[in-house]
């Protein structure tokens, strides 16, 4: 569609941000942080994190899923406020309230998910923090300026004048870090930037974050891409658990290995269990053979078996979630089959799925689709068995209501006050086990467990983890869907390891940590590999 | 249409000065009771201010029909609401209602309790129909309704206008001149007999009131409507059919809505097109001030009505008082206020309670 644009892009001097910020000199430090706490309800999302990052150099922010780095990310930039550690910018102490704040302070940001204005031009966009103005009007004339220069920056022929909704999402990505040019960052955090960029796309944003660099600017990078990491980034900062286990350190220093070992961690014990065996002649509870979605799953073959407990392994966006939501019948299965317990299986809805084929779905989102938070207890575990309790009218007796749930509450041990109190002001691990209560009060088949233990603290975690075992040790089959690595290890028979809606291997699990998260990462790891690796680049196909 | 009232980020970012621990709302908060407190001071105040304000049958009986029929119109919206939607449409779905009542009673000579049922069915129908392009198409109530409304405005007034000399029906079948005037005092059991001050009329609103609140407390789909208003989205996947609970919903505030059309129609003995003109706002009032939430999933029946008495009881107080209506909207705009100020300290207050105590 376009000719690069010349490496260098316009002339120095015709914009104010070009050429190096006054006053700072590379390897100053531009911002720390310093034993950073944040809590949530129910968890230390960060327990002391340090960060420096220093002018012209770019930054390696690593660490597995839940680990903590959107948390520290959202602290930097305003979103929280940190309940404990300071933010230090250039030797004083600074606290941000709002991201507006923390812009003025200096510290850009691009988010993982989208945050443009589809309905406005690709220039309004970009100036949206800062728009020109005359007279106390914006000056649309004075946006384009401006804007074509951060496009030009990143070599990108977009006319400023277009909504930004007729772009590619890559387009749309690379505004995006046109956006946070604008603002003129010392401090510029890219979270996973590469995710939807072709490799070209890709090489053009590493060029741009070191001609930035050149300027002093300090550039955190996130991604999951260690082989982009290693060709990019100068210092590294690895997060585990909420915590700094390596700190603001020099990348070359260290292996891929070395950061990979430090990002999973040892300290990971995988809990022992009492024994459980699977009967592995038994027919699958669940399978499907060559499935495929209109969410763009592509042959996808799973059994799980009674009493078995299978893991589903992925990163964010492997498309886990979305293959059951498309099993449950709320996304279009285009082809292949599936059986539930031998029967071959259409479900139009999760309805159909809980009361025809009795499957459970225990939500990823507890907040948004898993629990009703200013619900009671009672109404939130008993949803599923209206039906059944229903007599003439729809009348439900309160009292069987009651004593579904008492039951329930007794048996996974939720700590409540009382039956009418709202799940909303119960802890995450607890609205967690009302959630799974439910389907125990439907008597599932067949459940299925998705991301059951984020948000949640390391004691009721563990709780929840033999909850799980002991559900599969009685018969019920179960697929467990996680990002953990230690969960999954933890608990499943058989881990399955998805990405990009494909099944990209199966691993056997022998509840050997290293041995196991070697392989699995290993897994994804080759599909990394090959997506990074570099086609030559002739000219830009945006 | 539902707000994130709970995303943790947000919560935690409010103050946290208070030292003591609130384990108990203020008791202004618990509606139901601060409305009646309410309504029986303001009627003892304007009683005593002017005794006529007691007076069975100049001001209590009209006063009791109003907020019989306006009971049954903070119902229909109060319905909607439980699913986290609204009802804009609710004044014309009354006309449409009334209007078919009164065709029956014109035209096809139908005795009154099958021209009350025709308008009932008119409105169901009509209802549902919303509720049904809004489970479809996923476009919001507000939408929905709201052009629903305009669309019902241009057909009542049509039909109206090619149906009668004077757009109007005036047939009265027998029996609804009593309905209209008759109270209490005109049922007697032997030697007792009911106050003259209860219109009965009153029949239908406490038989509505009854209906409701044992669907809302003792029936699935009564739950069901709720948890469909608390989180949809929690809601399909937990099995609840959130598609055919909207268009229940919609179905039965149409209902409703037909049943004070007709309610109205009675009250002033013709069926036109302007019944229901003034039906929205005392809809929204008379269910918000009773506790119910604009965004679903918390209802009360009983609340609709002491809601509805108390604006019906300062309406006529104030008027009785000589207090003219300009000033009187601006008391009622305040009470409004007011009330939905105390919806957003009962969020704030339990969301601290949570912050608290993790």
């Amino acid at each position: 569609m376009s000719e690069l644009l010349p490496e260098d892009g316009l002339p120095e001097g015709e914009s104010g941000s070009a050429g190096p910020q006054e006053g700072v000199v590379r390897g100053d430090v531009l911002l720390a942080c310093e034993d950073i706490v944040k809590v949530f309800p129910g968890v230390r999302a960060l327990d002391g994190v340090g960060l420096r990052l220093t002018a012209g150099s770019v930054h390696a922010l690593l660490g597995e899923n839940g680990a903590g780095k959107s948390t520290l990310i959202k602290v930097i930039t305003g979103v929280h406020t940190p309940d404990g550690g300071r933010l230090v910018r250039r030797g004083e102490e600074i606290h941000l309230r709002s991201p507006l704040e923390a812009a003025r302070a200096g510290i850009g940001v691009v988010h993982q998910e989208r945050n443009l204005i589809p309905g406005f031009s690709v220039a309004e966009n970009i100036t949206l923090q800062n728009p020109p103005s005359r007279r106390g009007l914006v000056d649309r004339e004075a946006m384009t300026a401006p804007a074509e220069r951060c496009l030009a920056e990143l070599g990108l022929d977009i006319d400023p004048h277009r909504p930004v909704r007729e772009l590619s999402v890559a387009q749309q990505q690379l505004v995006e870090i046109a956006k946070a040019l604008y603002t003129e960052s010392r401090v510029l955090l890219l979270d996973e930037p590469t995710a939807s960029l072709s490799p070209q796309e890709a090489e053009r944003l590493f060029d741009v974050i070191r001609r930035l660099t050149e300027r002093g600017t300090c550039v955190v990078f996130v991604s999951h891409k260690l082989e982009e990491v290693f060709a990019v980034c100068d210092t590294v900062t690895v997060l585990r658990d909420g915590r700094s286990v390596l700190e603001s350190a020099p990348l070359a220093a260290h292996t891929q290995d070395d950061v990979v070992t430090l990002m999973v961690g040892r300290t990971h014990a995988v809990t022992d269990m009492a024994p459980r065996t699977v009967d592995t002649s038994a027919a699958p509870a669940l399978s499907l053979t060559g499935v495929s979605t209109a969410a763009g799953h592509e042959d996808i073959s799973l059994s799980v078996r009674p009493g078995e407990i299978v893991g589903l392994y992925g990163l964010v966006g492997a498309g886990r979630s979305e293959l059951i939501k498309a099993v449950l019948g709320l996304d279009r299965v285009t082809g292949g089959e599936i059986q539930v317990y031998g029967r071959t299986a259409k479900i139009g809805s999760p309805r159909e799925a809980l009361h025809e084929y009795g499957i459970g779905y225990l939500t990823e989102n507890r907040k948004e689709e898993g629990v009703f938070l200013e619900q009671p207890i009672v109404r939130n575990i008993t949803v599923t068995v209206w039906k059944r309790l229903a007599r003439a009218l729809g009348y439900v007796s309160s009292r069987e209501e009651q004593g579904v749930s008492e039951d329930l509450v007794d048996r996974l041990s939720i700590r409540v006050s009382g039956l009418q109190q709202n799940a909303g002001e119960l802890s995450g691990g607890n609205q967690q086990k009302v959630s799974l209560a439910k389907w125990l009060a439907a008597d599932t088949k067949l459940l299925v467990v998705d991301e059951p233990t984020v948000g949640v603290d390391v004691r009721t975690k563990h709780a929840f983890h033999e909850l799980i075992w002991e559900l599969a040790r009685g018969g019920l089959p179960i697929l467990l869907i996680s990002s953990d690595l230690a969960e999954m290890i933890t608990l499943a028979d058989r881990v399955v390891v998805m990405a990009d809606h494909r099944i990209r291997g199966e691993v056997d699990n022998d509840h050997d940590y290293d041995r196991m998260s070697g392989q699995i990462i290993r897994i994804i790891h080759d599909r990394a590999v090959s997506v990074v690796s570099p086609v030559p680049t002739k000219s830009a196909t945006l | 249409m539902k707000t994130a009232v709970t995303e943790p980020d947000s919560g935690t970012d409010l103050p946290t000065e208070g030292a003591r621990p609130a384990h108990r709302l203020p008791f202004w908060v618990n509606q139901r009771l601060g409305l009646l407190v309410l309504i029986v001071a303001l009627s003892i105040l304007f009683g005593s201010l002017r005794p006529a304000f007691f007076d069975a049958r100049l001001v209590l009986f009209p006063l009791l029909r109003d907020i019989s029929t306006l009971t049954v119109v903070a119902l229909a919206q109060m319905v909607v609401l439980s699913i986290g939607h609204m009802n804009l449409a609710v004044g014309r779905m009354a006309a449409f209602g009334a209007l078919f009542a009164g065709f029956g009673f014109d035209r096809l000579h139908l005795p009154l309790a099958l021209g009350l049922l025709l308008c009932l069915f008119a409105g169901c129908v009509i209802g549902a129909l919303t509720g049904w392009i809004i489970a479809r198409t996923g476009v919001s109530s507000f939408v929905v309704t709201l052009a629903m409304d305009f669309a019902l405005l241009g057909l009542v007034s049509l039909l109206y206008s090619s149906l009668t000399d004077n757009a109007a029906f005036t047939t009265r079948p027998a029996g609804l001149t009593e309905l209209r005037s008759y109270s209490l005092a005109d049922i007697c059991a032997g030697p007792v007999c009911g106050s003259p001050a209860i219109p009965q009329m009153t029949q239908f609103t406490v038989l509505a009131l009854v209906v409701l609140g044992f669907l809302y407390a003792r029936t699935r789909m009564g739950r069901e409507l709720l948890l469909t208003g608390a989180n949809p989205a929690a809601a399909e996947l937990s099995g609840v059919p959130t598609g055919r609970r909207i268009i229940l919903a919609h179905g039965l505030s149409g209902l409703l809505a037909a049943l004070a059309g007709f309610m109205a129609a009675v009250g002033t003995g013709t069926f036109s097109a302007s019944i229901g003109d003034d039906f929205m706002l005392p809809s929204f009032l008379g269910a918000v001030l009773g506790g119910t939430l604009l965004t679903g999933g918390v209802v009360s029946v009983i609340g609709a009505l002491l809601g509805t008495s108390l604006v019906g009881v300062i309406r006529k107080g104030l008027d009785l008082l000589g207090v003219g209506l300009e000033s009187l909207n601006i008391y009622l705009g305040c009470i409004l206020l007011l009330a939905l100020s105390a919806d957003r300290v009962r969020t704030v207050v339990s969301y601290r309670k949570v912050v608290r105590s993790t």
